[in-house]
């Protein structure tokens, strides 16, 4: 039987209590989609790197009234392509490199060969990956 | 958390995570009394930047005290993602326990 797309959206409030509930939820749908592996550590590890990047960054400038939340969008496509997404409604801040910090985009690049991000609205990093068999 | 006379062992367990920084960060401050330390982290299931950071300020923080510290990881997950933050060589890593407290006994003798 032919594999249809399936998708998973998650959506909670930016507090770092959150962000492990998140990944586990991320891992089980990989699972059942036939991701296993190094593959599945490196995509949930991306994937935390992202949300706590939110919680750590997205709303430091942002006033009271601001819907402070992360999101995350997973989607997996008949041919085991998953695209997969990270977003906030926070404001993109371009940071100076701080010594010992700022590991989190440099791990995410590392794994994801595959990625953008759209500062648009909001933030929204964006990674595609094939999965291995 | 235990301590030996020559080396101060201290265990981290589960998923060092964002939600668990403040945590992180008080068990390892608990550690600065000038021994060298052995963070045995054989038994945490995963790692983020996060925790990355709190180790790498802990062991800069240990360098300037003279004091030798050695990690010991076994997770797979953990070992890439120190990998792949470009912090290989500032990290001394050992997969089993006697291996680190050997670096560390010797380093006591230098």
């Amino acid at each position: 039987m032919k594999q249809q797309p399936s998708v998973l959206r998650l959506r909670c409030p930016a507090q770092s209590r959150f962000v492990a509930s998140l990944r586990h939820a991320l891992a089980s749908f990989l699972r059942a989609h036939d991701f296993s592996g190094q593959q599945l550590d490196d995509v949930t590890t991306a994937a935390g790197e992202a949300l706590a990047n939110i919680v750590e960054h997205a709303y430091a400038a942002a006033s009271a009234e601001v819907e402070r939340f992360i999101s995350l969008r997973a989607n997996v496509d008949a041919k085991g392509t998953l695209a997969l997404e990270v977003y906030d409604g926070g404001k993109f801040v371009q940071r100076r490199p701080v010594p010992g910090r700022g590991f989190g985009l440099r791990i995410i690049r590392a794994i994801a060969g595959r990625m953008t991000i759209d500062t648009s609205d909001g933030t929204r990093l964006r990674m595609i990956f094939e999965r291995k068999r | 958390m235990s301590e030996s006379n020559l080396v101060k062992t201290v265990r981290l367990s589960g998923e060092l995570e964002i939600g668990r920084k403040d945590e992180i960060r008080r068990a390892l401050a608990a550690s600065t009394d000038g021994a060298p330390v052995l963070l045995d982290l054989s038994d945490v299931t995963y790692a983020d930047s996060i925790a990355l950071t709190e180790l790498l300020r802990f062991c800069a923080e240990a360098e300037r005290e003279s004091r030798p510290v050695a990690l010991v990881i076994q997770t797979p997950q953990f070992a890439r993602l120190i990998q792949y933050a470009g912090l290989a060589t500032v990290f001394k890593v050992f997969e089993h326990p006697t291996d680190a407290l050997a670096y560390l006994t010797e380093r006591l003798r230098q």
